[in-house]
């Protein structure tokens, strides 16, 4: 336990080797979450900043990615909510991000039908993750994209494992609502 | 279990709690075991959607300024911050004491213009006559002071010659 302490520890100590190893989720995390990628940046930028300088606090009690997961999560949350004052801004990064990120379809050789289909999907699970609360987007976010399990999830929000249960069944039952609309 | 899974248990499979029961049941149910690929698939879509708009997104961040800081150092040295919140501070102090200091000048200076007023007032008041006629007063007591003396000199003559 002792050597895991050290080990983070030291591992945030160097700030450099930290940012290589954990800036592509933290930014693709605060990407999928605000859906502006300046936005996304400033965010991932100020979660190892702030990690770097809290770093005395870090007691190894959960991993080095969960602890800088948190720290997203919370300023995540603190940004979107200065960001609700600035309606015109909300609306006009929730037109961007549909079209930057839905034209992506994997080349499977499939038909044009089942083409059409699959972006419809896409499409409807992108609105359908804007529509959620911010928990249930977080724990969805955390699950679905980058593939956390519930106690790391619950390690990363704060919250019980029962909570994110709770939150991550709700805003699946939302998505399936609206794919099932699309459709 | 003959049943379709219901909503709430497809949502709560994707969760991850799902009975032995029901995985004997979505192996052998078509309509079940589509339902279910087709979320997954959803689900697979929009993590593939989001990662690859990350990575054209993603940017190498610049070097981060605390690397060249040592551990525990504040973004700002405390002494700085210190004497900036002093300066503060004077200048708040420094404002109503200026303001008074003007305010007991300004007081000075009226009160200085109301004496010399009340002065010349009063040499106005206390003039024995009217000043146009200030010029014969002078001559008069002028007149009468010479003859005193005239007198007094004479008197002093008669006075020398009894003796004589």
């Amino acid at each position: 336990m002792i050597a895991a302490v050290d080990r983070s520890a030291s591992e945030i100590d160097d700030l450099d080797a930290l940012v290589r190893l954990h800036w592509p989720r933290v930014f693709r995390f605060a990407l999928a979450s605000l859906r502006d990628p300046d936005a996304a940046g400033s965010v991932a930028q100020d979660c190892f900043l702030k990690a770097y300088r809290s770093r005395d606090r870090f007691r190894g009690e959960c991993s080095t990615e969960a602890w800088l997961m948190r720290i997203a999560v919370n300023l995540i949350r603190d940004y979107a909510r200065n960001r609700r004052l600035q309606f015109w801004k909300r609306a006009r990064t929730s037109a961007v991000d549909l079209e930057a990120a839905s034209p992506w379809i994997p080349d499977s050789g499939a038909s044009p039908e089942s083409g059409a289909m699959a972006k419809e999907q896409l499409a409807a699970v992108w609105n359908a993750a804007g529509g959620l609360s911010e928990r249930q987007r977080t724990v969805f976010l955390l699950r679905f994209v980058e593939d956390l399990d519930l106690l790391e999830i619950a390690a990363a929000t704060g919250m019980k494992e029962g909570t994110v249960k709770v939150h991550l069944f709700r805003a699946l039952q939302a998505v399936r609502e609206r794919i099932g609309r699309s459709q | 279990m003959s049943q379709h899974l219901s909503s709430r248990q497809i949502s709560q499979w994707m969760i991850g709690e799902r009975t032995p029961q029901q995985e004997q049941h979505v192996r052998q149910c078509s309509e079940c075991g589509a339902e279910l690929a087709r979320l997954e698939a959803a689900l697979a879509l929009f993590r593939g959607s989001v990662r690859h708009w990350s990575d054209q997104q993603i940017r190498v961040p610049r070097p981060l300024t605390p690397t060249r800081r040592s551990r525990g150092y504040p973004a700002r040295p405390q002494p700085l911050r210190w004497a900036l919140g002093a300066a503060a501070l004077l200048v708040l102090a420094a404002v109503p004491i200026y303001r008074n200091a003007q305010d007991r000048q300004r007081q000075a200076e009226i009160a200085s213009a109301d004496a010399l007023l009340l002065e010349q007032v009063d040499a106005e008041v206390s003039r024995a006559v009217p000043r146009p006629m200030e010029p014969l007063v002078k001559l008069v007591s002028w007149d009468f002071s010479s003859t005193d003396e005239r007198d007094e000199n004479r008197r002093d003559t008669i006075q020398n010659e009894e003796i004589r």
